[in-house]
């Protein structure tokens, strides 16, 4: 097949999927489902790897497969461009998709619906990040904001229907404010396609000049929304802490980045972009401080992670914006880019592993509270997880998201900060955030960890024995799974890094001179941070720390305040950008 | 201008609505609300330069820029998948709660 024909494989292949098993769902029944349903998933989920595999030789050199779908001329049809950072973004949601379908065999929910729901979700990221068109790029985010509305509700729980409806309305607006953002930029270039935008946006001045500021800010606020930065966070916590596991892997793991990567393309179109990543990247940087500190005072285990994903995404928001800022097309702008990227790949690949372990022992005990939760490893294994595999796996993921070598978190983190103190605007600053943030996010894990340490296991005793019960099988392959590439990532990072730069840029860039991932000095600083961790831990639990955490967690949370964040926010960003537009 | 200063007020009535009203039946109708302004604008954007229907036939002259029409009705589309889907979601909380006021509705599901 053509790389024209392939490029579209990760779109189309989940949508045939998908009807594949809504077939299965309206024409099949016992076993005949069953099979017919695991062949659409497989066509979905797993088939696009082959698509993948033959398209990396075309894009490994910064080459892409562009074009207009269906051949219609530029001017009408939807142009697409599938390059490297595409090909990257597609990795990462298959790898975190297949692994995340294949824990819902154990932890539910089951089903077609869910199956196909999910399939659609899939195909809207890759039609997300491969379109080079705005339009396409706002009906891209409702596909993927309607399927994940839907799978969030998916959980019984009825918090998750309120979850889902305020994601929903406030996702919803954000995209009325996109549309109007492009109706802006529709008058003043009379196109749609990123290329015919930046060809009408060379010289804009005075009122078209505003227009334009401020047209960007509505994208860029309503695309925020769905990375969750600060202050645009408040739908993500109950959210992601209510869906079923696997889905709350891939919210987590994938969905909050994807628009983040598809971002970048509006961005570059506007020499204004550069500005608005430099407010993105202290944004981000706020993020990770303060999300890590409410993550230290949550009491659900799953919510705590959900707060996790908050930082850990400002820490990548926070490298990408510089990258934006330094331009990505220069060597500063690469790296950082790349850095960025490899902290996303690393960070789906972790946090979903902890969404995945977590979820399996919260389920095994019925029970979330980390203050009351205990001995989880003894319920692991009374309830037919034998050899505690979900106790391990949480063991990998806390370790790398903690930063500790060798695990993946720890290469990426040293990456991203290091970069950012070199080529970053106030990087010194940005360098100290995310450091401090780092020693939070190292205590909150061992304060999660408190789940599996021995003691009043009495209260547990007399559950009902689950064996059999709970097939352990197929979560246990994807948490193993996910553990190996965890250690895999972080020892194999340099040759990684080197990889995604030449995606990026078309020929492989290396940290810098004398640089190495594994030097005594970054050891030593992921020791000294996993010090701090301690203390702060110490601190928390503290009878003062532990009163002040509880009126962080207290803290009054309105469906008013998501639209009040957002409009601020929004209107933050074009104050800044008018700013330096005219100023 | 008329148009466009009536299509800011049902824009901001809308706002309001989604911000102001406690129960989700009238947020649900505010959203739609904010959603028709913009597809209003966006048509009457595409008359600016003439306001025969697109089709292009010998004779026919001064039609409108076809390319927001088309948008619209995809846009249209989704709007009415999110207006079905916060209906269901809805009768859900309605089920769940028994009341339509997000607040009662917030503490029912809290409590639980």
């Amino acid at each position: 097949m053509s790389p024209e024909g392939l490029a579209f494989a990760p779109v189309l292949l989940p949508l045939l999927g998908a009807a594949i098993v809504f077939l299965a769902k309206a024409f099949f029944r016992g076993r005949g489902a069953v099979i017919a349903e695991y062949t659409g998933v497989f066509t979905g989920l797993y088939l696009p790897w082959l698509a993948l595999i033959f398209l990396f030789p075309v894009v490994i050199n910064g080459s892409a497969v562009t074009g207009v779908i269906g051949h219609w001329n530029s001017g009408v049809g939807i142009s697409y461009r599938f390059d490297g950072l595409a090909w990257m973004v597609n990795v990462l949601g298959y790898t975190l998709g297949g692994a995340a379908w294949l824990h819902s065999l154990s932890s539910g929910p089951k089903g077609p619906s869910f199956s196909a729901i999910f399939l659609i979700q899939t195909a809207a990221l890759g039609a997300a990040i491969m379109t080079a068109d705005l339009f396409n790029l706002f009906v891209s985010l409702e596909v993927l904001g309607i399927s994940s509305y839907i799978l969030v509700s998916s959980s019984e729980k009825p918090g998750a229907a309120l979850a889902s409806f305020s994601y929903l309305m406030v996702s919803s607006t954000a995209m009325v404010f996109f549309l109007l953002g492009l109706f802006g930029l529709y008058r003043i270039t009379g196109s749609l396609s990123y290329e015919g935008i930046a060809a009408g946006s060379g010289h804009l001045e005075g009122n078209t000049l505003a227009t334009a500021v401020i047209s960007l800010s509505l994208l860029v606020g309503a695309i925020a929304i769905r990375v969750a930065v600060m202050p645009l966070y408040g739908w993500l916590p109950d959210a992601h802490a209510l869906a079923p596991h696997a889905v709350s892997a891939v919210l987590s793991g994938v969905l909050i980045k994807t628009p983040l990567f598809a971002l970048s393309r509006i961005l570059i179109l506007f020499p204004i972009g550069k500005e608005a990543g430099q407010l993105m990247s202290y944004a981000g940087a706020a993020t990770a401080l303060l999300a890590v500190i409410i993550a230290l005072s949550q009491k659900d285990a799953k919510r705590l992670l959900a707060y996790h994903s908050i930082s850990q995404i400002g820490y990548i928001v926070c490298t990408w914006g510089a990258a934006v800022a330094v331009g990505i097309g220069t060597k500063a702008g690469t790296l950082l880019m790349a850095a960025a990227f490899l902290h996303a790949l690393f960070h789906a690949v972790f946090k979903g592993l902890l969404f995945l372990s977590i979820g399996s022992s919260v389920d095994a005990a019925g029970e979330r509270d980390v203050y009351k939760l205990r001995g989880a490893v003894s319920i692991l294994k009374r309830s037919g997880d034998k050899a505690a595999i979900a106790f391990f796996g949480f063991l990998v993921g806390a370790l790398s998201i903690s930063a500790i070598p060798p695990f993946n978190g720890f290469t990426s983190k040293t990456a991203m900060t290091y970069l950012l103190k070199y080529y970053g605007q106030s990087g010194t600053v940005l360098y100290w955030m995310l450091t401090v943030a780092g020693a939070g996010t190292a205590a909150s894990f061992i304060k999660l960890s408190r789940i599996y340490w021995p003691g009043k296991d009495e209260a547990y005793r007399d559950l009902p024995d689950r064996k059999g019960a709970l097939a352990v099988l197929p979560a246990s392959v994807s948490i193993l799974f996910l553990s190996l590439l965890c250690i895999a990532g972080g020892i194999f990072t340099p040759l990684i890094f080197r990889t995604v730069t030449a995606l990026l840029s078309g020929s492989p860039l290396s940290m810098g001179e004398g640089f190495s991932f594994f030097s005594a000095g970054n050891l030593m600083k992921s020791l000294y941070t996993a010090g701090a961790g301690i203390f702060v831990f110490l601190l928390a639990t503290g009878r003062r720390g532990g009163a002040l955490l509880t009126k962080v967690r207290e803290r009054p949370r309105s469906f008013q305040g998501l639209f009040v964040s957002y409009a601020l926010a929004a209107a933050a960003m074009a104050g800044w950008l008018l700013y330096h537009a005219f100023l | 201008m008329i148009e466009r200063l009536l299509l800011f007020l049902l824009f901001l009535l809308g706002f309001w609505g989604i911000l102001a009203k406690h129960n989700i039946i009238k947020k649900i109708i505010s959203l739609n609300l904010i959603n028709s302004a913009v597809v209003i604008l966006f048509v009457l954007e595409g008359s600016r330069i003439g306001n025969k229907a697109p089709i292009l036939e010998e004779g026919i002259a001064g039609i409108v820029d076809p390319v927001p029409q088309a948008l619209m009705l995809t846009a249209i589309v989704i709007g009415v998948c999110v207006t079905a889907l916060s209906l269901a979601l809805a009768y859900r909380l309605y089920k769940a709660a028994g009341t339509f006021n997000i607040e009662d509705i917030r503490k029912e599901v809290s409590r639980k």
